[in-house]
């Protein structure tokens, strides 16, 4: 069975581009807008690796890595920052909340699935 | 010992503003870094723009070398040689390349809409300053809006800009530079692991 990425990002064409590159490489995809519509599908239903944008409308990235870490079911899985953001302090409040990794867009398709590859 | 000259300056400074400071001065800054990062990012946008031109060009001319192969005859010397298995696997790569190449590209709207909301958001902030008699004609109060305004440039490249245009716009006060924001950023692309 392939693994379930729950993709987060307000931008529809951002999340298309993340689709079409772990589509290509065999996962499956699940999307969200932002973080409240991606907690309300996490409580639902399970993911083996979340990757999530920072600033997004109702629930920003940061704090959805928050919420994910208070599920059981999502304490020990990996949860990628993929962000504009490139200021170390931003970058150290993500470790803080709990993500895994921090990849600064646009991100090159070769390197995102290596490094998903590396964590799963 | 000698105080240090950042510490002399601001004691100094901070009742008295330089003597080229005026709220239309800092006016007018302000709206040269909205347009500096205006400018910035349509750079950014037709570069990407011209890599996905390429990429889709190149993608196109594949297509066409395919299906005038697939629609000849497979006894055509010609034919044969395409179909080696090394041809096959350049062909691969290089379609490979273009795709990855066009996702990267592709990537500029996001970037895009991002930085021209933060110049937005920049203009409507110093509009109502502005029109704001008291405030705008504090020194002080126009530090804080700066402060403001560089905490919404995030990316590097918005950081760096802001950076190149911050220090002329915050000496007003304090005599003090502020700190580069975009000290310590990472570049596009880059992956950290925790």
């Amino acid at each position: 069975m392939p693994s379930v990425i729950l993709a987060v990002d307000d931008s529809a064409s951002m999340r298309q581009m993340v689709r079409f590159t772990l589509e290509s490489a065999g996962y499956e995809v699940v999307q969200a807008a932002d973080g409240v519509e991606a907690l309300d599908y996490a409580k639902a239903g399970n993911a083996d690796l979340v990757l999530t944008d920072v600033n997004m409308p109702r629930m920003d990235g940061l704090t959805l890595v928050r919420e994910l870490r208070n599920l059981n079911n999502y304490k020990g899985i990996p949860i990628l920052v993929l962000t504009t953001e490139a200021g170390q302090d931003t970058k150290m409040q993500g470790k803080q909340a709990g993500a895994t990794g921090w990849i600064v867009k646009p991100f090159n398709p070769e390197q995102l699935l290596a490094t998903i590859q590396r964590v799963l | 010992m000698l105080p240090n000259a950042n510490e002399n300056s601001s004691a100094n400074s901070a009742a008295a503003p330089p003597t080229n400071w005026s709220p239309q001065q800092q006016t007018a800054r302000l709206l040269a870094l909205c347009e500096a990062q205006m400018e910035a990012a349509t750079q950014d946008s037709d570069h990407a723009v011209d890599t996905l031109v390429n990429s889709f060009s190149d993608l196109m001319s594949l297509v066409r070398e395919l299906s005038i192969e697939s629609n000849s005859n497979h006894t055509d010397t010609q034919t044969i040689k395409f179909a080696s298995e090394e041809e096959m696997k350049q062909r691969y790569l290089k379609l490979s390349r273009q795709v990855n190449n066009a996702i990267v590209a592709f990537q500029f709207y996001d970037k895009l809409s991002q930085r021209l909301g933060h110049v937005r958001y920049s203009l409507s902030t110093l509009a109502l300053f502005i029109c704001d008699r008291m405030n705008s004609q504090k020194p002080e109060h126009w530090d804080k809006l700066i402060t403001t305004l560089g905490r919404l440039y995030r990316t590097a490249e918005e950081r760096a800009i802001f950076d190149s245009i911050a220090s002329s716009l915050t000496i007003a006060t304090t005599g003090e530079k502020q700190k580069p924001l975009s000290q310590g950023t990472s570049p596009e692309g880059s992956i950290e692991l925790f």
